[in-house]
Order: structure tokens, then C-alpha cells, then sequence
């Protein structure tokens, strides 16, 4: 069972977790998001909030986000354009945590790369979360 | 040079950005939730987002994020994909029944970069998200 997010304190770093760009995946977003403006760079391309989707998708496989939690801002870089079919690797780190009037306020730096560790996407997310119910003393 | 990097050469200071619409509907969240793995739920949940501070459900921030990146992506082409950056503060939840609109526009254009100035409205004209753009335009003058 993986923790939740708001468990997890500063400077915790996230395992390396592989990103694999499938073709039906890539569909799926491209018509979640109804995307009409990728299809007109050409074919295989991934639209770059894809990949951000995907890398905040992995980071939520190994920290669970608890009910509530809001996404207050977010800084992206997009560095070289990404095809379907690519295999790119997510590291990630709480850069800062903080608590404040029942609430969790919470930094998150992302970094994309590829196989050859060619860096593909940077980013920082900026999360809250209500602090946790405090438990019962048995 | 593509189609749409030519058209990024004539953005000058103060052009506005051709806007991306949207209607917002559960169902488009809930694929969204789906395809993003991001099933909290006060976005798919209409019980429990009664209960919080927002009195119900809300669309993903990342979601309306992928709608300005629409709009970047058809402005500026593959200049978009390898070097564009973005900085976004959400101000307010876009919610089912929503029409949201991405627009910007350029504030800078000079010395290889392009920077413009990026918001999401509602239908009632409030700001849902608002931030900067910037993308390396140089290699295609």
C-alpha cells in the first residue's frame, strides 16, 4: 500500500519510474483533453501536457493523493519534443512542505529524461491538502 | 519551417493569441480522471465535493493546463514542444457546465523569445487560471 502524499516529508525523493508513451495511451489523452492542435505538427508527436499528465500519473502509483488535496500552481519546461512509442524515466522530490491552519502546502519537482538521460520535461508542483485527522489514543 | 512555425514569426508584441473553447462536462472530466490516473474524489465525485469548500465537483487544474497548451502548440508549433515554458497560478475551479476559454497574449518578442501573458475564463468572465508563457522563437527568424 503506498503512503499518501501528505505522509511524506521534505527532501523525499520519489523511486525512478518509467514512463512508457503507448500509442493507445497517447489516443486516450489526445481525446480526454480533445487536443485538435497536436495532429498538425505531424505524426507520432505527444502533446507536451501529455507528458506532465503521465509523470504526475507515475508520481500517484508510488504516493497516493488523499481526498481534497488541490493543485494551487504549476511551472513546467518542455525541452525536446516526445513521440509515441518513447520510454522516458520520472525522478521526482518534495522540494517543500509546510503546514499551516489545518492544510498541508507541498512543492514537488519533477524531472523528465530519456533513456540516454537527455532531460525532456522539468516542472514544480504546488499542492494542498487538508492535514490529517489527528488519531484517537487508544 | 512548418506551417505553424511561420505563423509564429509574425506574433509581435501585443498580438493575441488565436483562443482555445472548451465545454466542460462530467463526463469529460471523469475521461480526463481516467486517462491521468488522477481519480480524487473531488473531481468525479459529486457527494464528496459537496461536502468540501468548493461545494462541488471541479475539473483537474491539469486539465485546464492541457487547454493552454493547446492553444500554445497551434500559436508556435514545435517551438511549443522544445522549449516552451509555463508558470500557472489557479484562481478559481472551472466546473462541469463550464465554458472555458484559454487565451493569450504576447507581451515580448525579442531576442529569440516570446512571452505571453495566459489566462482561462468561465463564461461568466471569471478568471480560472492566469500565468506566463514563454517559448524560443530565435532558430525560426
Amino acid at each position: 500500500m503506498p503512503p499518501t502524499l501528505e505522509a511524506l516529508p521534505k527532501g523525499h525523493e520519489f523511486p525512478p519510474t518509467p514512463l512508457d508513451l503507448l500509442s493507445g495511451w497517447v489516443q486516450e489523452y489526445v481525446s480526454a483533453v480533445e487536443d485538435g492542435a497536436i495532429g498538425g505538427l505531424g505524426e507520432g508527436l505527444v502533446p507536451a501536457m501529455a507528458v506532465a499528465a503521465l509523470a504526475l500519473r507515475a508520481l500517484l502509483d508510488s504516493a497516493k493523493l488523499p481526498p481534497g488535496a488541490i493543485h494551487l500552481g504549476q511551472e513546467l519546461a518542455f525541452l525536446r519534443p516526445v513521440h509515441v512509442g518513447e520510454r522516458l524515466w520520472v525522478r521526482a522530490q518534495v522540494a517543500s512542505r509546510g503546514e499551516r491552519q489545518g492544510w498541508i502546502l507541498m512543492d514537488i519537482h519533477l524531472n523528465v529524461g530519456d533513456e540516454s538521460a537527455r532531460p525532456v520535461m522539468t516542472g514544480r508542483a504546488t499542492v494542498t491538502m487538508p492535514c490529517p485527522e489527528p488519531q484517537p489514543e487508544t | 519551417m512548418t506551417e505553424q512555425d511561420v505563423r509564429s514569426t509574425v506574433l509581435l508584441a501585443g498580438s493575441e493569441l488565436a483562443p482555445v473553447v472548451k465545454d466542460l462536462t462530467q463526463e469529460k472530466i471523469s475521461r480526463y480522471a481516467g486517462a491521468s490516473g488522477d481519480h480524487n474524489p473531488l473531481h468525479t465525485d459529486a457527494e464528496f465535493a459537496a461536502r468540501t469548500q468548493f461545494g462541488g465537483v471541479i475539473a483537474h487544474g491539469m486539465l485546464i493546463l492541457a487547454y493552454l497548451s493547446e492553444m500554445m502548440t497551434a500559436a508556435f508549433g514545435q517551438a511549443w514542444l522544445s522549449g516552451g515554458t509555463l508558470k500557472i497560478r489557479f484562481r478559481a475551479p472551472a466546473r462541469p457546465g463550464d465554458t472555458v476559454t484559454a487565451s493569450g497574449r504576447v507581451l515580448q518578442a525579442e531576442g529569440g523569445r516570446t512571452v505571453c501573458a495566459v489566462e482561462c475564463r468561465n463564461q461568466r468572465g471569471e478568471t480560472l487560471a492566469t500565468g506566463e508563457a514563454e517559448v524560443a522563437t530565435g532558430g525560426l527568424r
